[in-house]
């Protein structure tokens, strides 16, 4: 039981790492995914006792299985879950600006756009605030237009 | 006095996390939600500072959720060490809030955004249950997440995926290790813990404290593990580098102190000399990598990484001395870091000047808090046992204050003391540069008069090599 539950939780581990090292973001998303629930494996196999389920009045004298491991690897799991959505959510907003979830165009594609910057020779608008009060809106629909052009 | 002292333990990261709910519904824009998240904040922090009071005076405050029997429920736990990391950090968020208040907050979600942090980091340093730790943490680190991400800028939010990855690994390699020792222990009570990992044979535990350990180092940004941190504070907002730095890399600090320090110190004794090796190595390889660059906010990502190579070298030496050192020198550090970063975001008068103060306390010059902290590592580094390691590391200390000294020059020298060509640009508000100067005054006034901080930092380290080790 040990060992298949060690074996489970080192293959998941495994391909997560794989999937993290790669150039595709969506992937390193999954990957990460994999990791977070290859803990989630580890907290239950952690907890894996044999006893009597863990409900209040409860039945027969025996041991009890331990409740605490459940509740954190529940815990754990919504955490996991948030944070993908939030992982995805920013590859999505990489992808509506540059079209691609490769890492290495995407560092190009910047690269290509910090050039650009430097011809128009406008590096210092970064730090006067005071000209862009209100640009926060209009930053983002700029962006969500670049594809297009 | 008790039930005060309990409803007062609840307040510092009560008040935020409530308040973040309601403001998440409001227009974050507009500057009177700045200004109820700050005067929230500020209520934390006042809330924090009586609990210190209360804390240094009459001992450690701890309550348990839910009316459960102690080592049953959830406890929060307030000490020394969890109040002064609580305090330092807390102060950094708030000023670092003010500040983008004072420049126009330009993302909705930012103000309730900064009170999670602030209510993430305020429940994991006053929690007394490592689970719960883990649960604080990931607040504060998933809300951080979202800040790196501040502007929407490509490059910003790129920095921020990046942070983002390479963080949840080391959360999920924490994860892992407190399940282990759950495992082991069969509590996450850390009181419990300490008690039994105690009569454990150390070998078995060893692997256990490595996983935390490198969990903590992966959060400091020490030198092996440190690739993701000059992207993320170079991509990020002058106010949220701030945060980053002098608030949140405090989490790595105070967990290596209260897990290495408390809960397994002797698998810290055994790994001290890894320890003390992984902090030389941070402290040259920031200091180079920094003499190396030319952009204000690089030069201080990589100073940042040699700065916690100081923090770990106190914490390698252990006791209570090196303990001692490793509080203070975090708290000296985070005001450090919050200083230089917001400072480097403005112009005008008064600015150069606040840079210089935080940047010649990064270098450990008089009268600056600075020169307090690398004081206190000397004192630890003399405390060694033999007299050639002390000898390495009084040599060492020298060296990292004579680099940053280096660096921080050229960086002041690069940056406020060029002529500028053309268009100076406008000057930044008159309140944020005063702010900026106020924090930088906060440096000097601890240098000149550090009793009080170093009385804290000495409670502090008292509960690691007292109460629980």
């Amino acid at each position: 039981m040990i060992l298949s539950a060690a074996l489970a939780v080192s293959v998941v581990f495994a391909s997560g790492t794989f999937l993290l090292l790669q150039r595709d973001l969506v992937r390193v998303v999954v990957g990460i995914v994999l990791i977070s629930n290859s803990a989630v494996l580890f907290i239950i196999s952690a907890g894996l006792t044999r006893g009597a389920v863990p409900i209040y009045p409860l039945k027969g004298a025996g041991s009890v299985s331990d409740p605490l491991v459940q509740a954190m690897a529940l815990t754990a799991l919504v955490i996991g879950f948030g944070v993908a959505a939030l992982l995805l959510a920013m590859v999505y907003r990489l992808y509506t600006a540059h079209r691609t979830v490769d890492t290495e165009e995407i560092a190009d594609a910047e690269i290509r756009e910090a050039e650009t910057l430097e011809r128009v020779g406008d590096p210092e608008r970064e730090e006067v605030p005071e000209d862009e009060q209100d640009a926060g809106w209009q930053d983002r629909t700029q962006a969500s237009e670049r594809p297009a052009r | 006095m008790i039930a005060a002292g309990q409803t007062l333990l609840v307040l510092p990261a009560g008040i935020p996390w409530v308040l973040a709910a309601v403001l998440a519904l409001l227009d974050g824009r507009r500057r009177w939600v700045g200004l109820l998240a700050a005067a929230g904040l500020g209520a934390s922090f006042a809330s924090l500072v009586w609990l210190a009071f209360v804390v240094v005076r009459e001992g450690p405050v701890e309550v348990v959720a839910g009316g459960w029997p102690e080592g049953v429920g959830i406890s929060l736990r307030a000490d020394p060490l969890g109040v002064t990391f609580a305090l330092v950090s807390v102060g950094v968020v708030l000023v670092s809030l003010l500040y983008e208040i004072i420049l126009g907050t330009r993302w909705r979600a930012f103000p309730p955004l900064v009170l999670l942090v602030a209510a993430g980091l305020n429940g994991l340093f006053l929690t007394g249950d490592a689970f719960n730790f883990y649960v604080f943490f990931e607040i504060s680190m998933t809300a951080s997440f979202i800040l790196t991400s501040y502007r929407e800028k490509d490059y910003q939010v790129r920095a921020a995926f990046i942070f983002a990855v390479v963080n949840l690994l080391g959360s999920v390699i924490f994860l892992i290790g407190i399940a282990s020792l759950y495992s082991v222990t069969g509590s996450l009570d850390m009181q419990t813990i300490a008690e039994r990992t105690d009569v454990l044979e150390p070998r078995s535990v060893i692997v256990i404290g490595a996983t935390i350990f490198a969990a903590f180092f992966l959060k400091l940004g020490l030198f092996p593990f440190h690739f993701w941190l000059p992207e993320v504070y170079v991509g990020a907002h002058a106010p949220v580098a701030a945060i980053l730095s002098g608030a949140l890399a405090n989490i790595g600090s105070y967990g290596l102190l209260r897990f290495g320090g408390g809960l397994l110190p002797r698998e810290l004794e055994i790994g001290s000399v890894a320890v003390l090796v992984l902090g030389t190595a941070s402290i040259i390889y920031g200091a180079l990598q920094a003499i190396s660059r030319h952009d204000t906010s690089e030069v201080m990502a990589y100073s940042s990484i040699g700065q916690v190579g100081y923090i770990l070298l106190a914490v390698g030496l252990g006791g209570p001395v090196g303990y001692t050192a490793a509080v203070l020198y975090s708290v000296v550090n985070s005001l450090n870091k919050g200083v230089v970063f917001l400072a480097a975001g403005l112009r005008g008068q008064l600015v150069g000047g606040a840079f210089a103060v935080g940047a010649f306390s990064i270098a450990g010059v008089p009268p600056t808090a600075g020169f307090v902290g690398k004081i206190a590592i000397f004192k630890a580094a003399i405390a060694s046992n033999s007299l050639p390691a002390s000898l390495a590391l009084l040599a060492l200390v020298f060296l990292g204050g004579a680099l940053s000294f280096l660096y921080s020059f050229q960086v002041y020298q690069r940056r406020f003391m060029k002529p500028t060509q053309g268009d100076p640009g406008k000057a930044s508000p008159l309140a944020a540069r005063v702010l900026v100067v106020a924090l930088a005054a906060l440096v000097v006034l601890l240098g000149l008069w550090p009793e009080p901080l170093v009385y804290l930092s000495e409670e502090a380290a008292a509960v690691l090599s007292g109460g629980s080790g």
